[in-house]
């Protein structure tokens, strides 16, 4: 335990070193920005850019020294073991190559004035007795769809702390349910009481600011107005990491996450 | 001739000297009349409600401003544009409505006249009828055929009469139709402009009440203000709730809202609104007319406390809450402490004392924070077993302690010994006191004293015992025991921590109801636990403790484990040995009040060493009051040794003892940190407090307290230190004259969640049908409260919104044992009945690993219990089994079920119930439903499973309507080809596909299918 924290230290201390240097070599990179930024004059604006300059994040989320993933057994529900015929592993923990999918990176503080929810949807479906995606994230007051893509009875609980708490079966190939939240809760879980195996986790934030890291551990969070951020990752069983991020309009800054097997 | 004399002989006095003494006087006589009328005038009172006037003026102005502000402009612009283009539009067609108008005065005025036309052929009509009979019976025929004549002639005219009336109201009608029809847009967007306006117009009324016109002076002119003044003292009159006025019951009439005019008001406590011109701070609970304390029964003496008439700030009662508040009530209101009221206001950390004298029939008290715990506290301390406390939460219970019967078996004298002298040493959160060792009993002969009398206890004790043989228990495995430790339940009421604190109250309360387990290792005999956990009853027949239904070797394993937690202190111990002439003087002590010196000098010589011992020990057991909490032989006769409390909350504050202490130091890590109360302040902590010391000062660290003389500050002294009033009357108390009232270790939350409740126990001041669950349904809940308290329930389950103290031990929100919410509306009386007398004979809940222990509960208790469940949810005890419903029910049920695929979760027939086979072990098994659920309640239960249970795994499947309904999922599913034999067997029930669908859409009647698909259907 001691050992190991000692080693986490280490890695971490690591990591900062890391950071400082590409945040160094980014400011260098910034410097020769400015040259960059005359030739890059003449060309037009993003069209999509809301008001006002903006920045973009991004990063990438590792891990190390992770453990292999076990297997589900889907034998439960004869439904769903029909439907994969093939082993599946769990999704708790997704790494390849020592990076880490499925972590939810936002921005936890320093932002400023509120922000509407999109109009498009956010979809959670329930296909082959898994939940697509497993880790999201929405906002507040944005329209969630729950789908059940399979032929057997899913029911889907959610199991927030801060939002109403739901628990809706879907006994129906394609039923579809609609729900949203009320309040900015990270994360919410999600549940099937019929598959125990089954888990989702959706964060609900009152800012589009938020991203899952991809199976290449990276991620991109765009549309930042300038300033200094406070970014968090989160990860089901690997627990949360912090950062801060300086975002300047029209750069990227670069922002990681070092995780390790937990305790 | 002689002059007359200057003074009349008769007058002795001087008129002139009397005038100006009567003019002096009959000045002065004004001035005091005028102060007089002006000190009667001028109450502060009248100052308040002026103020309040003012104020709440002034914030119906701001709304009234913010609110016009809200309105939307361009709204109300377009709505005042179309205003205008309506009356132009109407002004146009002016020549047209004049025609109008003109028609509708036309046809009114032809309508009058055909009115009275048609009244005056009907009364002439009348008068020929009445001819034409005195024509009949004057028998001339001539007349007769006249008289029928003009009779049919009036008849036709009458109708046509009637008809052209008819006409003209219609043809009026119809023109005010139009005329009506040509205003209608100007009179819709006058009336949208009032809506609009609605908010800020209602304000405006507010406001104009409140205004101050010439009738506002006049009414509360000096003099004047006798008529109906608006400033007045506002009381309403308790009836059944009495204040005792030198010997007389006399109802309350309560006048706070004199001056604490805002309370019973919602809407004033921002900031900006201090007291007396605030709203209550709980109207959800109390003073306003939805809660269940309305002001114009309760009012608010009844449970502050103070002088209800009083309408002046000293003679009302406030209490200062602390020395910095006294000073600026002194300084601002002239506050003066009042001296013979004998029920001051209550202070505000104390409020929840007001609840008792009603609400102490039960042992909760909805909502309270404090007095709910404190009656916990009162309960666990088995303070009642040494103090007569005649409330029905209070009496009638067994002894809180094991029993000393059979001792002797489960541990040895030494452990015994050593535990008596400090039993917190031992187990840091028992509820057992301190007898020994205490403030006022210190010096070398006292120490020589207490060790006889504690070995002489232990002596008794053995004496007495009866010595079964337990046998060592099987060989136990460790890890499995510590296993079945954590799943199998034992710590919904034990803990196994040596850092476990008593003062967290609730959840963590309900795990303290045994004793802590750290250390059994020491105390107990391995084939002594063994016997134990297999069967406590057979040990002590009214012990709380529950069998759990274990096998030999699964008891063998626990025994194990518990047995592994072990302190060598405690172990090896042996005897002290003790002065036998202190002793010995200590008996001859008990023999000389019966008997003379002589004779109990004899007495003495009579028994041996072990006699005298015993001897001591039972009397000493006599004097500390230890029959109380535990059964021993011998003291079947014995009466509680303490004073009475069941009116000590009334008892006058000159009658308690305060010795000579006017200060008092506490251990500062029994008081709670000054950070966790309310005031952020040390000294604001309602004790003055003149030297505090950081929170995180060491254990040994004291802070000192000066000593109130109040009721509140007496109890929490005592409380705290029990033995302190004896401090400075070491010289004049005996030995046996000293304080006995042992010290429990209270830290000052659990002092406080006591004391008011000792503070609620007050004189009777309540008429019975006025307290709190009056009734039969409400006493058979209250027994039922008084019973799952006793035996812990809450510990496991969650029962009226409080309980699952076990989740702080099982971390899985789905393993928890059951939350009993809505149990009395969910299963029937006889089979809970039989369920609570045989836990072990159905397994509901196959996944867990908990087990519901067998109790070994009596007819009696059970059908308490039973009553208490059902009760509480309003339903009848015992119900009739329902009919056998349709066969279409039953079909559509059926087919419904699979749809719905209950069964993934729901065992539903034997062949699926083998555990660990499918996940059907996820639901209780619905073959036991018919025995078990009450009829009614299932289809409610299937419809909205989280309104009877929120958190339930059970899903619902008919999603809830915005207008209160739900919505049935079938129809969505039927056309499916995967449901196609579903829909077909179900369709033999229906004569058409549309007349099928529309059942299924059917929320309601689905729910019932199902259920009676359950009730009937299934096999068992």
């Amino acid at each position: 335990m001691v050992k190991n924290r000692s080693f986490v230290t280490l890695m971490l201390t690591l990591v900062a070193l890391a950071v400082v240097a590409t945040g160094c070599g980014g400011g260098g990179a910034g410097g020769g920005g400015e040259q960059k930024a005359e030739t890059a004059a003449p060309e037009p604006a993003p069209a999509a850019q809301p008001a006002g300059p903006t920045g973009t994040v991004t990063g990438t989320v590792s891990y190390t020294n992770g453990d292999p993933d076990t297997q589900i057994k889907m034998d439960a529900d004869p439904v769903c073991a029909s439907l994969h015929p093939e082993a599946i592993e769990t999704e708790t923990v997704i790494a390849e190559g020592g990076k880490l999918a499925n972590a939810f990176v936002y921005v936890k503080s320093g932002l400023t004035g509120s922000f509407s929810p999109p109009d498009s949807a956010q979809t959670l479906d329930q296909k082959g007795c898994r939940y697509f995606p497993h880790v999201s994230g929405i906002q507040v007051g944005q329209k969630l769809v729950i789908k059940n893509s399979d032929p057997t009875l899913h029911n889907v609980h959610a199991l927030p702390k801060n939002n109403q708490e739901f628990n809706q079966g879907q006994p129906f190939q394609n039923m579809e349910l609609e729900k949203t939240f009320d309040t900015a809760e990270v994360m919410v879980r999600f549940k099937c009481d019929v598959h125990p195996w089954m888990g989702a986790y959706m964060g609900v934030l009152d800012h589009p600011f938020f991203a899952v890291s991809a199976v290449d551990g990276s991620f991109t969070i765009d549309g930042l107005p300038p300033g200094e951020y406070a970014l968090e990752a989160w990860h089901e069983t690997l627990g949360s990491r912090s950062a801060t991020v300086t975002v300047a309009s029209d750069t990227v800054s670069a922002a990681s996450f070092e995780f390790a097997p937990a305790g | 001739m002689a002059k007359p004399p200057k003074k009349a002989p008769d007058r002795h006095y001087d008129f002139k000297g009397l005038n100006i003494a009567f003019a002096w006087s009959s000045l002065a006589l004004l001035i005091v009349t005028v102060w007089m009328m002006f000190a009667d005038y001028a109450k502060p009172w009248k100052r308040f409600q002026a103020e309040f006037r003012d104020r709440e003026r002034q914030a119906l102005l701001a709304e009234a401003r913010t609110e016009r502000e809200t309105i939307n402009q361009d709204k109300l612009q377009q709505l005042e544009q179309d205003i205008a283009s309506e009356e132009q539009a109407l002004a146009e067609q002016r020549g047209e409505i004049r025609d109008l108008e003109k028609q509708r005065t036309g046809f009114a005025k032809k309508v009058y006249a055909a009115d009275a036309d048609s009244r005056q052929t009907k009364s002439l009509l009348d008068t020929a009828r009445y001819t034409y009979d005195v024509a009949v019976q004057s028998g001339v025929a001539e007349r007769v055929t006249k008289a029928r004549t003009t009779v049919d002639e009036l008849a036709a005219q009458l109708v046509e009469n009637r008809i052209r009336l008819e006409q003209l109201i219609e043809a009026r009608e119809g023109t005010e139709e139009s005329l009506e029809a040509k205003r209608a847009g100007l009179a819709a967007a006058e009336k949208r402009l009032e809506a609009l306006n609605s908010g800020v117009d209602s304000l405006n009324d507010r406001i104009a009440n409140l205004d101050k016109k010439i009738d506002y002076f006049v009414l509360n002119a000096p003099v004047m203000d006798f008529v109906q003044p608006s400033l007045k003292i506002e009381q309403v009159i308790l009836s059944g709730l009495y204040q005792n006025i030198n010997f007389t019951n006399v109802d309350r009439v309560d006048r706070c809202v004199t001056c604490h005019i805002a309370a019973p008001r919602s809407g004033f406590d921002g900031e900006e609104w201090e007291e007396p011109l605030r709203s209550h701070p709980r109207l959800d609970l109390y003073l306003s007319a939805a809660s269940p304390h309305p002001y114009t029964k309760f009012g608010c003496t009844t449970c502050h406390q103070g002088l209800d008439r009083a309408t002046d700030f000293s003679r009302a009662g406030h209490t200062p809450e602390n020395e910095h508040q006294r000073e600026e009530w002194i300084r601002k209101w002239g506050w003066k402490p009042q001296k013979f009221l004998d029920t001051p206001i209550l202070p505000g950390r104390y409020t929840e004392a007001g609840c008792v004298e009603c609400h102490a029939d039960d042992v909760w008290t909805p909502n309270s924070q404090l007095q709910d715990v404190g009656l916990d506290l009162v309960n666990r301390f088995g303070c009642f077993t040494c103090h007569v406390i005649d409330y029905p939460a209070l009496t009638d219970l067994p002894r809180p302690g094991p029993t000393l019967r059979r001792v002797a078996s489960k541990t040895n004298p030494a452990w015994a010994y050593r535990w008596i002298e400090a039993p917190r040493d031992f187990h840091p959160s028992t509820w057992m006191p301190h007898f020994f060792y205490q403030e006022n009993i210190e010096g070398e002969l006292n120490l020589e004293r207490q060790k006889a009398e504690i070995a002489s206890v232990v002596a008794y004790i053995w004496d007495n015992s009866e010595r079964p043989t337990y046998p060592d228990p099987p060989a136990g495995d460790v890890a499995s025991g510590k296993a079945l430790y954590e799943s199998v339940g034992c710590e919904g009421c034990h803990v196994l921590d040596p850092q476990a604190k008593r003062d967290q109250f609730y959840p963590v309360f309900n795990r303290m109801n045994g004793p802590n387990l750290v250390r059994t290792g020491s105390k107990v005999s391995a084939g002594w636990l063994y016997a134990w956990i297999k069967d406590p009853k057979k040990y002590y027949a009214n012990t709380r403790m529950p069998s759990l239904r274990l096998t030999d070797q699964e008891a063998a394993d626990l025994t194990a484990f518990l047995m592994s937690s072990r302190d060598p202190k405690f172990e090896g111990l042996s005897m002290p040995s003790v002065d036998p002439e202190v002793r010995d003087a200590l008996a001859l002590d008990y023999l000389q009040a019966n008997q003379t010196i002589e004779q109990s000098q004899a007495s003495l010589e009579g028994m041996d060493d072990h006699a005298r011992d015993v001897y001591l020990g039972g009397l000493t057991i006599r004097k500390y009051g230890c029959f109380g909490c535990h059964e021993l032989d011998g003291f079947d006769d014995a009466k509680p040794i303490g004073v009475e409390l069941t009116e000590e909350g009334s008892k006058p504050v000159h009658q308690f003892d305060f010795g000579h202490v006017h200060e008092v130091a506490y251990r500062s890590d029994r008081l709670t940190p000054a950070a966790e109360t309310e005031q952020s302040k040390a000294d604001e902590s309602g004790h003055s407090v003149e030297s505090a010391q950081s929170t995180d000062a060491p254990a040994d660290s004291t802070t000192v307290r000066h000593i109130e003389h109040t009721r509140a500050d007496w109890m929490f002294t005592k409380l705290m230190r029990p033995r302190v009033w004896d401090q400075g009357k070491e010289r004049v108390k005996n030995y046996g004259e000293l304080y006995r009232m042992p010290d429990f270790g209270m830290t000052q939350r659990e002092a406080e969640a006591v004391l008011v409740n000792v503070l609620g126990f007050t004189r009777e001041s309540v008429l019975a049908h006025r307290k709190a669950g009056q009734g039969p349904e409400a006493a058979a809940v209250a027994e039922g409260r008084k019973l799952v308290t006793w035996y812990n329930c809450q510990g496991c389950h969650l029962i009226e919104d409080r309980g699952h103290a076990i989740a702080t031990a099982i971390e899985d929100v789905g393993l928890l044992p059951p939350n009993l919410a809505a149990e009395g509306a969910r299963v029937q009386g006889d089979w809970l009945f039989g369920y609570l007398h045989d836990p072990g004979s159905v397994t509901m809940r196959p996944w867990l690993g908990t087990r519901m222990p067998t109790f070994g509960f009596t007819d009696e208790q059970v059908n308490t219990m039973v009553a208490y469940f059902s009760n509480r949810e309003g339903r009848e005890t015992f119900l009739s089994q329902p009919e056998r419903p349709s066969e279409r029910s039953l079909t559509v049920g059926k087919q419904a079920f699979e749809m719905l695929q209950c069964a993934k979760c729901h065992p539903a027939g034997p062949s699926v119930a083998v555990a660990g086979t499918s996940s059907a072990e996820l639901a209780p098994s619905l073959l036991l439903a018919r025995e078990r659920l009450r009829h009614d309640w299932v289809p409610d239960w299937i419809l909205d499973p989280q309104s009877w249970i929120a958190g339930t795994k059970m899903p619902a499947n008919f999603p809830p309507q915005q207008d209160g309904s739900y919505m049935s999922p079938l129809p969505f599913g039927i056309d499916a080809p995967m449901w196609r034999g579903q829909k077909d067997r179900m369709l033999r029930q229906f004569g058409t596909e549309p007349e099928l669908k529309e059942f299924l859409a059917d929320a309601d009647q689905v729910a019932v299918a199902l259920r009676d698909h359950i009730w009937w259907n299934l096999d068992r």
